[in-house]
């Protein structure tokens, strides 16, 4: 669904040649999301509930051998293949870019998620615990999820709210770069960068017109808003 | 919430919207009647400025706090450490203040020591009790009394010292794994840490310094990192990486090259031969730091690609196009780190690399290091101080030991019997939030404040050319029943009287700190003290003008590097152990924070656990699968440990994180995984200095099963053709 | 004369083809009791699941579909078992269908309606399935008619009330001759099921055209019900399931195992009742002989879809194929030998078309390589997704095994329940076919020409 009414259309850049891997976007966004913690047996059994992953790849063999890191989060896909198979509407495309997820509308078909080819979506298999204090963290701006609902990243839709509320308050536009989620706020080497698509002149646009662009599976026509930029340089052998 | 409380909370604002309906417009919400006292309003975040502890790196944060509780932990924009950018590490600092398994209250030990057995006291009990053990000390003759704490900076250092100063014989020892005295005690000794200027480099040479996870100040370099890459328009820094282990640092590199462990600096010297040939190297600095030419060339003169190739074991291909870049592209810096200071020749390797930077001619400029002066209280100790210690502890030499801000039971190698010597102090008395290895061993515990509870500063040990004072305040009111430390000190110094209160009448530490500094920025108290203070803490601190640097001396000759040695007979122990600092972990001080379990480890996607790293090579001859259960055992011990291939790695290494492997710590940490300390092996030579990269090892397959999660797929992990990466 | 024969016969008759609704033996409570502890037990682990979440399941990401979805569509195949006979066979006019009729019609419903309760059982939040369906609400939602799993829920309903009305009008006559064999209230409630059928000559003219006509409706709407459930797989963008073959390959799939289970039936059935007269080896062999066409059918379309991944290559396809032969080795030589070799070689011979014992093995293989072979749709996908990073494997619970039991339970207690309270032998059916021999049919007091001519 490509009908847009906003004058925004939120979207991300993912310099893979300055990511170095470390993993704070990772944090941040547990703890920016209310994301519960996943104890090992969760993980184990596949049911890590992150919504940004670091994927680390192997290439080659020793001595000729490379990690390359590859952050991954929902894509807000433009053409979003989770969307229409929904039959609730809990998965939808807001009038911003944004792949929005309701999650009062989601009844757990889990469709979505097979859908999904980055395989961002995750579902929770038991309601969420967090042993007494370590509940005084969580953000009342996000919703705890509840068992068997769907869940993803959201680009911090929390934040983008709250930096048009203040704009408009201050009667003026939203300045690029004003609201930035989690993952892109913490990031050491500024790998991350969000921004509005519809900007020509933001610097996510800009950036987003670089040479070194891609898009993951780009021939599934999903029409991602994150857009990599290729890490550059590797001249190792191999 | 139940259904009927969410009726009538539905019904209410049902009813109150249609009222507000009634009336024209909607300008006021009915305010309150008392405002709240801490200015907390209800759907409006506060942000705090304070300052990360989870490692010494001392990044500024930014706490947004909600109706009394702390959110989220940010980077502070402002702050020149790390430019509003944090790590994993600082972004988990809410979880330790929000842990279940805090300390809540002073304890008293009940039962034998290890045991868990405490009972909770006053305040005013611990107090008094901790007093009464202090008194005797303040005589001029009686010697036993020791600190043992992390090194200490700024207010605190000078406080604790203050303190210190009515004991005479009192003993403070200042470690922390971690801390790099080794680069203190290089070729310029001290001021030892000059500031890296990766930003702006072109090329960029790191010789084992793990600078995007644990070395010196990861945040900083990070954000420099990214600069170097790509934010210049059209620079691109180059980066090359030498050391046994493809760390994450070392997986950013445009090369790798994987030397034998303790031979990385072979390259600097073949640099320097290279740099001495073509005549390009930087002769004033050299003699600014007194160095004569021949004296160096002399040093290298052997070492042409082949020579280096061989004692890297690297191909020469690749020597060859590393030392070209190094010496063709300026300005190219390099960096030296634990990997090349843990090994037994550690020393002498070090100053090869900073030799090396002087010959590239980077102090001082652009893109290469700074040295500034030092600027502050500093209280630090070396490992040789420690092993000293240790050596009294065994002579009963010490019978009253306060422990704070550090957990040396597990921080210290098992061979250097730090814990046997602990069990002979008569009286220990800690500082701890958890109940640690250290603290279980207590018999009083005073708990500290988080560091969101507590005031205080931070001096950043590395990493800026302006002087920084990083300021620590309260973000959110106490959660349990404890102080924080320095406040201790000032209590215990009322209640002791004496020269004691007399010279620390401070009612608390907030006064202190104040006052302190006052003394250190005098110019910045001008106006409205209390106005002046506010203004600090709500930018985080003092960031000062910049510093005018300085030209290093070198305080000894640049000395020939010999191999490195390794304990343990190659016969029977034929692997190389390399221990390394986690990046989740750091030294294992946050492995009790779930979110930071819960984070796969960046290179391998291990998940609350540890692992031996293993390469593909050596472990098919060993018949190792990933997963397996392996036992590896040093001369100093036996481990049994998850394996993991690590195609990262060279065959005759195996490496393992410092972190997990805790005993307590709370129920995230407590007996999860293994600590590889246990298998360091200490020598006459390392109790000198760290020598944690020389032990020999035996590995051997156990079980098929360990137990061994991963966040990523083992096969999928080698598919990224799959993706068109 | 003929007439009194006739009489006889047919009284004679009744009463033999009613005896499966003679008051029950211990035997038949054991079994149901057997049947009910099972179904309870699934319902008790449905329970577990609903009070602590899907989590006590085996499904993870990226196997976020498991057991619950394979049973799904391995019960609406079964279905098609009845609408095979009664439909297909009803327009082919094969009168060897008719003591079968009536249990095949039975399966279909009742594998359906089991196969309804998956999708249900498969929800995280099964207690909101409403939000599914399209009534009015004061949110003005409506459910999302692009979604494959709401043309789902259309075919399935509509399947579950079509083959239910298909039953129901086929029973009419029938119900009207155990309302006539019983007293009291069983009397009247069979009098209100069996609305007024009196046998008239007018009433069995419309039944005939009722019947011949729904039997033409119901094909289109079971083919169209399992290209349904193939398109919630093949719509999507996982590799492996975005196939333009599988709406087809699923019918045919869903065919075979229809097939496989009426000749299973037909076994059964011959045995419990007596039925040699009527189903002879020359049934089973043709109806082995449709077996035999649909797992050909069945393999070249099976063959078509591996054989062209293979030859593109395409690698993320073809990893899902090497990862399903390595990791569900086994499970897939089950399916090739059920589904392909043993029905395919063993069919040929017409001694092993004639030979029960033979048969039952085979059409009991045939449907357990059908429930493989959804297995093995649904699991290898998703595990070895587009993203090497996560795949995974997945292994079913013990909730989710003893949920799939307890449907298999379900449906046979549903069955045998079926069994004691309504004619499973379609009586009216068997006789026509016992006085087609006579060349006439009386018909109450009508004498009509028989409806069915062949043999």
């Amino acid at each position: 669904m490509n009908i847009e009414t906003s004058e925004f259309h939120w979207g991300m850049v993912i310099d893979l040649d300055r990511c170095t891997g470390c993993g704070a976007c990772v944090t941040a966004c547990q703890a920016e999301n209310n994301i519960p913690i996943s104890e090992q047996d969760g993980i184990a059994n596949g049911r890590n509930l992150h919504w940004i992953r670091i994927e680390r790849y192997w290439e080659g063999e020793f001595p000729h051998v490379r990690a390359r890191f590859l952050p991954m989060l929902c894509q807000h896909c433009d053409d979003a293949p989770c969307e229409p198979v929904c039959p609730v509407y809990a998965s939808y495309h807001n009038p911003e870019g944004l792949n929005g997820q309701v999650y009062n509308r989601c009844v757990g078909t889990r469709y979505c998620a097979n859908n999904c080819p980055y395989a961002v979506r995750v579902f929770n298999f038991f309601n969420p615990k967090w042993p007494k204090p370590l509940e005084q963290q969580l953000s009342p701006d996000v919703t705890v999820r509840s068992r068997g609902v769907m869940e993803k990243c959201s680009f911090c839709i929390q934040r983008i709210r709250r930096g048009k509320e203040q704009a408009s308050l201050e009667n003026r536009k939203l300045l690029d770069g004003e609201v930035m989620p989690a993952c892109a706020q913490t990031c050491p080497p500024q790998a991350i960068i969000f921004g509005d698509l519809n900007d020509p002149d933001s610097r996510v646009s800009k950036l987003a017109r670089s040479p070194r662009r891609f898009r993951l599976f780009e021939d599934l026509g999903t029409e991602p808003s994150v857009i990599y930029l290729k890490g550059g340089g590797h001249d190792h052998p191999g | 919430m139940k259904r009927r409380s969410f009726l009538q909370l539905s019904g209410m604002s049902l009813a109150s919207s249609m009222l507000a309906g009634c009336r024209k417009g909607n300008e006021k919400l009915i305010p309150f009647l008392v405002p709240p006292e801490d200015g907390a309003i209800p759907g409006i975040a506060n942000y705090y400025a304070s300052t990360c502890r989870q490692c010494p790196a001392g990044c500024g944060v930014l706490v947004r706090v909600h109706e009394g509780r702390a959110q989220k932990v940010e980077g502070n924009p402002h702050h020149p450490v790390n430019q509003g950018k944090l790590c994993a590490r600082g972004q988990a600092m809410l979880q330790e203040l929000y842990h279940p398994d805090r300390i809540k209250q002073p304890l008293k030990r009940t039962g034998i020591r290890g045991s868990g057995q405490f009972i909770p006291i006053s305040w005013d009990e611990a107090l008094k009790q901790l007093a009464g053990a202090l008194a005797p000390y303040q005589q001029k003759e009686q010697e036993g009394l020791l600190l043992f704490s992390a090194p200490l900076r700024g207010s605190l250092a000078r406080l604790t010292g203050d303190f210190l100063q009515h004991f005479p014989k009192a003993q403070h020892l200042a470690w922390e794994p971690l801390s790099p005295e080794w680069l203190q005690q290089g070729l310029f000794g001290n001021p030892g840490i000059p500031d890296y200027d990766l930003g702006n480099t072109q090329y960029l040479l790191s010789f084992g310094a793990d600078f995007l996870e644990s070395h010196l100040s990861p945040v900083r370099y990070g954000h420099g990192f990214g600069h170097m890459r790509q934010e210049r328009q059209t620079v691109r820094g180059r980066y090359s990486y030498i050391g046994p282990r493809l760390s994450l640092t070392a997986a950013s590199a445009d090369r790798w090259l994987p030397a034998r462990p303790g031979t990385e600096w072979a390259l600097a010297f073949g640099i320097i031969r290279r740099l001495l040939q073509e005549k390009s190297f930087d002769a004033s600095a050299l003699q600014a730091a007194g160095l004569s030419v021949t004296n160096v060339t002399e040093l290298v003169a052997n070492f042409n690609v082949q020579r280096v190739a061989e004692i890297a074991d690297i191909s020469p291909t690749e020597i060859r196009a590393t030392i070209n870049e190094a010496v063709s592209i300026s300005p190219a810096l390099a960096l030296v780190g634990e990997m090349t200071a843990w090994q037994s020749n550690g020393s002498a390797a070090v100053a090869a690399v900073e030799l090396l930077n002087l010959m590239l001619g980077n102090i001082n400029r652009p893109g290469g290091l700074y040295f500034t002066p030092a600027t502050d209280a500093h209280i630090s100790s070396n490992y040789a101080e420690l092993t000293g210690l240790i050596e009294r502890m065994q002579q009963k030499k010490v019978q009253l030991a306060l422990i704070y801000g550090c957990n040396p039971v597990f921080s210290i190698p098992s061979d250097s019997n730090f814990s046997a010597a602990l069990a002979n102090i008569p009286q220990i008395i800690s500082f701890a939030s958890f109940l640690d290895e250290t603290s279980l061993q207590a018999d009083l515990i005073l708990p500290d404040h988080s560091n969101l509870e507590s005031w205080g500063d931070i001096v950043p040990p590395a990493g800026t050319r302006q002087q920084v004072i990083g300021l620590i305040q309260p973000v959110v009111k106490p959660l349990h029943n404890t102080r924080a430390f320095p406040d201790v000190l000032l209590a215990l110094a009322k209640g002791m009287g004496g020269n004691l209160a007399m010279q620390l009448p401070h009612e608390s530490y907030l006064q202190w700190l104040e006052e302190d500094l006052i003394k250190r920025i005098p110019d910045l108290f001008i106006g409205d003290r209390r106005q002046q203070m506010d203004h600090l803490l709500q930018q985080g601190g003092w960031f000062g003008p910049e510093l005018e640097p300085i030209s290093p001396k070198a305080l000894k000759r640049p000395e020939r590097v010999v191999s490195p040695e390794f304990s343990g007979a190659q016969e029977q122990y034929p692997l190389q152990l390399q221990v390394y600092a986690s990046v989740n972990f750091y030294d294992g001080r946050s492995s009790h924070l779930p979110w930071l379990q819960q984070l796969p480890d960046p290179m391998t996607t291990v998940v609350w656990g540890n692992w031996l790293e293993i390469n593909p090579q050596t472990a098919r001859k060993l018949g190792v699968n990933q997963g397996d259960l392996v036992e590896v055992s040093s001369p100093a011990g036996k481990l049994t440990l998850p394996a993991v291939l690590y195609p990262g790695l060279r065959p005759e290494v195996v490496a393992c994180p410092i972190g997990q492997g805790h005993q307590g710590l709370g129920r995230y940490a407590d007996r999860r995984g293994e600590n590889p300390l246990k298998l360091i092996k200490e020598t006459e030579a390392s109790k000198q200095r760290l020598t944690w990269g020389g032990t020999r090892v035996q590995v051997r397959r156990l079980a098929a099963s360990s137990g061994l999660v991963t966040a990523g797929h083992a096969e999928g992990s080698y598919h990224r053709d799959l993706l068109g990466l | 004369m003929t007439t009194r024969a006739n009489r006889y016969d047919a009284v004679r008759m009744n009463r033999e083809m009613l005896s499966s609704m003679s008051p029950p033996t211990w035997r038949w409570y054991l079994l149901a009791a057997v049947l009910g502890a099972v179904v309870a037990f699934g319902l008790y682990a449905f329970t577990v699941q609903v009070t602590t979440g899907m989590g006590v399941t085996g499904i993870n990401r990226p196997v976020m579909w498991g057991i619950y979805i394979i049973s799904f569509v391995f019960w609406v195949g079964l279905s098609h078992s009845g609408t095979m006979v009664s439909a297909i066979l009803r327009l082919s006019k094969a009168s060897w269908r008719r003591p079968i009729l009536r249990g095949a019609e039975a399966m279909t419903v009742f594998s359906i309606s089991v196969a309804g309760l998956f999708p249900l059982i498969h929800l995280g939040r099964n207690w909101i399935f409403y939000y599914l369906l399209p009534y009015p609400n004061q949110r003005g939602l409506w459910p999302n008619f692009r979604s494959p799993l709401l043309f789902d829920m259309v075919a399935i309903n509509t399947y579950i009330i079509g083959s239910t009305i298909f039953l129901y009008i086929g029973l009419l006559p029938d119900l009207a001759v155990v309302r006539d064999c019983s007293s009291g209230w069983k009397k009247k409630i069979y009098a209100i099921l069996a609305m007024g059928w009196r046998g008239s000559a007018e009433q069995w003219q419309v039944f005939s055209r009722g019947s011949t006509l729904l039997a033409c409706l119901i094909i289109p709407v079971a083919v169209s019900v399992h290209s349904i459930v193939a398109w919630d797989f093949a719509v999507t963008l996982v590799p492996g399931w975005h196939s333009t073959i599988f709406a087809p390959y699923f019918v045919i799939g869903a065919i075979t195992s229809g097939v496989a289970a009426v000749i299973t039936l037909m076994i059964v059935i011959r045995k419990l009742f007596k039925l040699e007269e009527f189903l002879q080896p020359v049934h089973f062999d043709n109806m082995a002989k449709l077996l035999l066409a649909v797992c050909l059918l069945w393999s070249y379309f099976y063959f078509s879809e591996v054989f062209t991944t293979w030859y593109a290559h395409k690698p993320i396809e073809w990893e899902i194929f090497s990862f399903m032969s390595s990791r569900y080795g086994i499970m897939l030589l089950i399916m090739m030998l059920g589904n392909t070799i043993v029905p395919i070689i063993g069919l040929c011979f017409r001694q092993v078309r004639r030979s029960l014992p033979a048969l039952l093995v085979i059409t009991l293989l045939v449907n357990l390589a059908m429930f493989i072979e959804r297995f093995l749709i649904v699991v290898p996908s998703l595990s070895h997704k587009n993203i090497p990073f996560i795949w995974g494997s997945y292994t079913p619970s013990w909730v989710e095994l003893a949920i799939m039991v307890a449907s298999f339970a379900l449906f046979f207690l549903l069955y045998t329940l079926f069994a004691k309270f309504f004619p499973i032998l379609a009586i009216t059916d068997v006789r026509e076919q016992e006085e087609v021999l006579l060349g006439s049919q009386q018909n109450g007091r009508t004498r009509l020409e028989t409806l069915v001519k062949e043999e």
